[in-house]
């Protein structure tokens, strides 16, 4: 298997796809000048799936949501979108489509209040005359929120009052109150607390339960990944070098991708500079190898996902991680 | 609450008793005050009132009918020309061609007259060729990318330019206003006593409620304040771009006819003009719009208006030197400004607080 993942080509997973399948990505491609973000990627999401995607910074992780949620249009590929040939030419045209995205920037108006941010190009209106019905979004900006389980004391505030995790909840909720049936998320646990981020991950969960939206989230997160997701993506240079089930894999086999990579890079480095490997040991320690990428928040947090979900995290990643 | 708070534990609980009472006191007079200022035209009118009562005391003309009409143009269009710019500022950007703009569209207006085209299609065609001048500026600032203030720069020296080709430098009678007697039309454009306040009034008004209460505006709060996250969240904000810069050019476009109107004739004068662009941009910082964009306010930007011909009318009327009347105008300018700054730190903190 290492030696496969060598040769780069041989890395990329063809699309299994379903009958069931909501969502299909064939061979996309996309480069910004020279620098080449997606090479080849094929990707398939099933009706009330969770699908995380894992990768390393640059990977093409943000690209390949950004082209799905209408923001970018890629060079190569064709999507489809419940059978039918999804091009989307706007963010709007997507939401359209039913598909929603919290980008990694949020998205969100600092100046502009709670529920002017929550119906952004959602706006409530007045009849016969267009004015903002400001009365009507307060009402439903507090509605949608209790619903979602998010506390925030007040709506009326300009966001750029808020903490780093409730902005987040904020764009998270902007998403899920309105009608998308495909969630994209682009790292919504980052600037998130441990707390803010069991609440995020709990409405996911609870999305999941439901079963009539389907998410992609990019995450960091490997125990997030086991614990919120359905099946997972991992993507290499900007191909698919991994699909799985989450039930199929565990934390060792992405850990030994993403070691695997690490060491290729490293050699890559020094051959390029015409230098011998200089630390072996120290390239095949997932420790030093990979101290970005498996983040484990705290044994609290661990723990509490265990034991919301114990199927999942049976192989307690904190171990692989915590030495 | 003294007499109790003696040892540890009742202190923690004490305070909690009287403590919201007082709070509940203070929103009654200080809260009142609170919320004045946390109006982004708070500390404008704070400016404003001080200047009034700072003439009024001091000259006995300065609260007259009859000053109030010499007040009138040096604020009315100036007001008018910064509820527009308020649309462009607002959203980061500057629109440095409204002078020019102004100084452009009575020769227009002249010239399609001169053609044989009655004065009512005249000046709408007038108006149309700004609004389509104001659609460039926004096209090179959204899509080519030119930053607006070169881009409306060279919009500025293009239609100066352009001006003074087509009049070869010399003044035109206005059409529609005649030397003995007066027009309906000049009337309701200009050369009616009340003419440009009632615009003013009315454009201001229509312009903060468009900027407040509808789409359009939240959209511009939305671009001036985060671009990218706006355009993600799938706001058109080239689209929103090109409407701002064509609404601030009509407002000019119209003032321009409105003041050629007024006084029967047109000069071309870019100095003139350029002078005009420069009070209308002060008169909407002044009045509380950040140029950062993000936030803005249309009647601010009246009373910035007000404020700068409060200034201009009350110096004159202290019989202040000529030569010495541009010099003590920039001084009160920068003591305005300071004031508003701190004014505005009460603002935020308050706000903070709230």
């Amino acid at each position: 298997m290492a030696a496969d993942q060598t040769i780069p080509d041989e890395r990329i997973v063809g699309p299994r796809s379903a009958e069931d399948d909501v969502l299909r990505v064939e061979h996309i491609a996309k480069s910004f000048g020279a620098t080449v973000a997606l090479r080849d990627v094929n990707l398939h999401l099933r009706k009330g799936e969770v699908l995380g995607l894992l990768g390393d910074n640059g990977a093409g992780k943000s690209t390949l949501i950004k082209i799905l949620s209408g923001f970018q249009k890629q060079d190569k590929g064709e999507m489809w979108l419940k059978g039918e040939t999804y091009t989307p030419k706007s963010v709007d045209d997507a939401r359209a489509h039913g598909i929603d995205t919290v980008f990694q920037d949020l998205a969100l108006i600092d100046q502009l209040s709670v529920y002017h941010n929550l119906f952004l190009r959602r706006e409530r209106l007045h009849k016969p005359i267009p004015f903002l019905s400001n009365a009507l979004m307060r009402r439903n900006a507090r509605k949608a929120l209790d619903e979602i389980g998010i506390n925030i004391p007040h709506i009326d505030v300009p966001v750029a009052r808020l903490s780093g995790g409730q902005r987040q909840a904020i764009a998270v909720a902007r998403t899920i109150s309105g009608d998308a049936d495909i969630i994209l998320l682009d790292e919504p646990l980052a600037a998130m607390g441990a707390k803010e981020g069991a609440m995020i991950l709990d409405l996911i969960a609870r999305l999941r339960e439901e079963g009539n939206v389907s998410i992609i989230m990019i995450l960091h997160n490997y125990v997030h990944v086991f614990a919120a997701c359905d099946r997972v993506s991992l993507i290499q240079d900007g191909v698919i070098a991994l699909d799985k089930p989450t039930s199929e894999t565990s934390v060792d086999e992405l850990t030994e991708i993403v070691v695997e990579e690490y060491r290729r890079a490293r050699l890559e480095a020094h051959v390029g500079n015409g230098a011998a490997l200089a630390n072996p040991v120290a390239a095949s320690d997932p420790l030093v190898a990979t101290d970005s990428l498996v983040v484990t928040d705290s044994a609290d947090v661990v723990d509490r996902l265990a034991a919301a979900d114990p199927p999942a995290t049976t192989e307690t990643p904190a171990d692989s991680a915590g030495e | 609450m003294a007499v109790t708070s003696s040892s540890g534990t009742p202190a923690r609980s004490a305070p909690q008793g009287p403590a919201p009472s007082r709070a509940r006191r203070g929103g009654s007079g200080l809260g009142v005050l609170k919320r004045f200022l946390t109006l982004r035209e708070g500390s404008i009118i704070v400016v404003l009132v001080i200047t009034v009562i700072y003439f009024a005391s001091t000259t006995s003309k300065f609260v007259s009918g009859s000053n109030f009409k010499t007040l009138l143009p040096y604020f009315a269009p100036i007001a008018i020309m910064a509820a527009g710019q308020v649309f462009v500022m607002t959203l980061g950007e500057i629109d440095l061609s409204i002078g020019a703009m102004y100084l452009f569209t009575p020769f227009l207006y002249y010239k399609l007259n001169k053609a044989g085209i009655p004065i009512v299609p005249s000046m709408l065609i007038s108006l149309l060729v700004a609004l389509a001048l104001g659609a460039f500026n926004g096209f090179a600032v959204a899509y080519i990318g030119i930053a607006s203030f070169v881009a409306t720069l060279g919009m500025l020296f293009v239609l100066d330019g352009v001006t003074l080709v087509i009049s070869h430098s010399e003044q035109v009678t206005t059409p529609g206003t005649t030397i003995v007697g007066v027009t309906t039309f000049a009337q309701i454009f200009g050369e009616g006593t009340y003419s440009e306040l009632i615009w003013a009034l009315a454009i201001v008004f229509g312009l903060q409620i468009l900027l407040s209460f509808t789409r359009w505006g939240l959209y511009t709060v939305a671009a001036g304040g985060n671009r990218l996250g706006a355009s993600e969240a799938g706001v058109n904000v080239r689209l929103v771009l090109i409407r701002n810069f064509m609404l601030c050019a009509l407002t000019a476009g119209f003032v321009g006819i409105l003041e050629a109107v007024r006084s029967s004739s047109a000069s071309p004068d870019p100095s003139g003009s350029n002078a005009i662009l420069f009070e209308a941009i002060s008169a909407v910082i002044i009045g509380g719009t950040l140029m950062t964009g993000g936030a803005g306010t249309v009647v601010g930007a009246l009373l910035g208006a007000l404020f700068l011909g409060i200034l201009n009318d009350g110096l004159v009327i202290k019989g202040v030197n000529a030569n010495y009347l541009d010099l003590y105008l920039g001084i009160a300018i920068l003591i305005a400004m300071t004031i508003n700054v701190y004014v505005n730190r009460v603002r935020i903190g308050s706000g903070r607080g709230g």
